[in-house]
């Protein structure tokens, strides 16, 4: 039976969607290019230890795991930015940063059976190795043009920055597990959970609205600006001003009506150390980018330095883009006249793909 | 923009409606529906489709459904992955540890086995207080195992208690209160917040 089945989460293409995925590959990969990314591919099988070593909370359970020869734990990638952060950190010891590298790979996650989820996606990104928060503008416009290339109208990028959450439960001296279990709640917005909680953790009037008001925290342009209220410090006002700055720089780049923002953005705390952002489109159910800064991570690796990147989940995105229309020549032949047919195939396929076709034809045709 | 609400069947249907009605909705083919699914408002650009709880969550989660309301039982024991905006304090029950009298699982010592529709749910509860019970999914009339002594107790969801009490169970333990909550895809709260967070104010006024 299994010889005609594929495993769970997994899918074939057939050439509509190949070509569709192609071509929006090409066009994303343009965009890196021309903002001086190079490509790098890294093996798609790891040591477990890679990942664990990476992340606090690594999902046991989304990781396809076997053996290898020694019987050490080996992995599937889950995602491009632990593999590259590896590589940079052990074969980029001497170089001099700044790096800027690209990658379109597939990444493996184990999901839940019959939910109608992938679980293996093309993810397509950069990571800019070795520049600080200053160059956050530089991956925002990136990140931008990146959406806008996708091709689909209604698109908004929404920014975030880990950093005004984290700073508000230092100030408040939450512990650990408290910050966690608060990060959950404002994260999924679950607004009826979080209120009990807060009256749970005994903070001050203030804290308490200000993390109550977090989840909500999200829209246009006018959110700086509540977000300035219910800052309750000069270290959480910082936080604002760096969103408002990027904002201001945004906007003279004309990228405005593409932007909104969400304070209530907190995920993978032990990850994000700066900004946070993710891309949506009308009619996809989830993001369809996703990235931040992380400038703790290649640490972890033996080399302390900042970085920051996204990437595009392509295959989400294949349902609701048009067919790639590709016109292909037939040349019509004989029998026999196979020669002829090829000579004539060549020339035409200066100007584009020929198909050929035997038929009941006496000589060698050509149909557009 | 418009909006699709994904409700669910049944108890909550009616309830939800009612609220709807009250906040000016205009979901008179909902109430008088035959057997169709799908629903359109006849004042707002607002599309209703009625499924099961779960599939609730799934509709929503998938994007098909930008707002689902549904109930926090089906929520504690399903996916994670939407944002839950307000608890319309409608549809209230609770999830109770019951088992028959002087067989108290909590006291209990050595295994411990309870059915449950509710692993998940069940798991959590033991687990909060250092327990590790065996689980046995248990698919309808979960009132009966304790009886039969399949298990020591059930976790199920309790209304009125009535059912509990005809089959000599008692009560042990509240594990914890559940009532209907609305739920929002994550794209669309981003990308028809205006609409969404209309709905939820006027569910909220009704509420109140």
């Amino acid at each position: 039976m299994n010889q005609i089945r594929i495993p769970q989460g997994m899918r074939d293409l057939i050439s509509e969607e190949c070509e569709k995925k192609e071509a929006l590959k090409k066009r994303i990969e343009n965009v890196f290019s021309s903002y001086g990314y190079r490509p790098l591919k890294t093996p798609a099988i790891e040591y477990l230890e890679t990942f664990t070593n990476a992340y606090v909370d690594v999902k046991d359970e989304e990781m396809y795991k076997f053996f290898d020869q020694e019987g050490k734990t080996l992995a599937l990638r889950t995602d491009m930015t632990v593999p590259i952060a590896r590589m940079c950190a052990s074969k980029f010891t001497n170089a001099k940063p700044p790096f800027r590298f690209r990658y379109c790979s597939n990444v493996f996650k184990v999901r839940h059976t019959f939910a109608g989820q992938r679980s293996e996606v093309t993810d397509c990104g950069i990571e800019l190795i070795g520049c600080d928060s200053q160059s956050d503008l530089e991956i925002l416009a990136a990140a931008l043009d990146t959406m806008q290339v996708i091709g689909v109208k209604d698109y908004e990028l929404e920014i975030g920055n880990s950093e005004f959450f984290r700073s508000a439960c230092t100030a408040v001296q939450l512990k650990a597990d408290q910050i966690k279990t608060l990060a959950s709640y404002i994260d999924r917005k679950s607004l009826v959970e979080l209120q009990e909680y807060l009256q749970t953790l005994n903070l001050a009037e203030g804290a308490v609205s200000f993390f109550e008001e977090l989840p909500m925290l999200g829209g246009r342009e006018e959110v700086l600006r509540k977000a300035e209220e219910i800052a309750f410090n000069d270290a959480l006002k910082v936080e604002v001003k760096t969103l408002q700055d990027l904002f201001q720089n945004l906007k003279a780049l004309g990228y405005e009506d593409h932007i909104s923002f969400d304070f209530g953005k907190v995920p993978h705390l032990d990850y994000y150390t700066g900004i946070i952002f993710e891309g949506y489109v009308g009619n996809v159910g989830s993001s369809v980018l996703s990235g931040g800064r992380y400038d703790s991570l290649l640490k972890k690796f033996g080399r302390d330095l900042p970085a920051c990147g996204f990437s595009v989940k392509l295959d989400a995105l294949l349902d609701i883009l048009p067919e790639e229309r590709k016109s292909i020549t037939q040349v019509l032949y004989p029998r026999g006249k196979e020669v002829e047919a090829l000579i004539k195939a060549k020339q035409l396929q200066k100007n584009g793909a020929v198909e050929l076709v035997e038929a009941a034809v006496k000589e060698v045709e050509v149909k557009a | 923009m418009s909006l699709s609400i994904a409700l669910t069947k049944g108890r909550l249907e009616n309830k939800v409606g009612g609220m709807l009605e009250k906040s000016g909705y205009g979901i008179a083919s909902l109430q008088d529906k035959g057997r169709s699914l799908v629903f359109h408002d006849s004042k707002k650009d607002i599309q209703y489709f009625l499924a099961k709880p779960n599939d609730v969550i799934t509709y929503v989660e998938h994007g098909v459904a930008d707002v689902g309301i549904v109930g926090k039982d089906t929520l504690m024991e399903g996916g994670k992955d939407y944002y839950e905006l307000l608890d319309l304090n409608t549809g209230i029950c609770k999830f109770i540890l019951a088992g028959m009298p002087n067989n108290n699982p909590l006291e209990k010592v050595g295994h411990i086995k309870i059915g449950t529709k509710y692993p998940n749910v069940t798991s959590a509860y033991f687990h909060a207080k250092g327990m590790e019970p065996e689980i046995i999914k248990i698919d309808g009339s979960v009132e009966l195992a304790p009886v039969l002594g399949l298990c020591d107790g059930i976790v199920d969801i309790m209304e009125t208690g009535t059912t509990l009490k005809e089959n000599g169970l008692v009560v042990f333990d509240d594990v914890c209160r559940i009532s209907a909550r609305v739920i929002v895809n994550k794209v669309s709260f981003k990308l028809k917040r205006k609409e969404i967070n209309a709905l939820v104010q006027d569910l909220e006024k009704a509420r109140d």
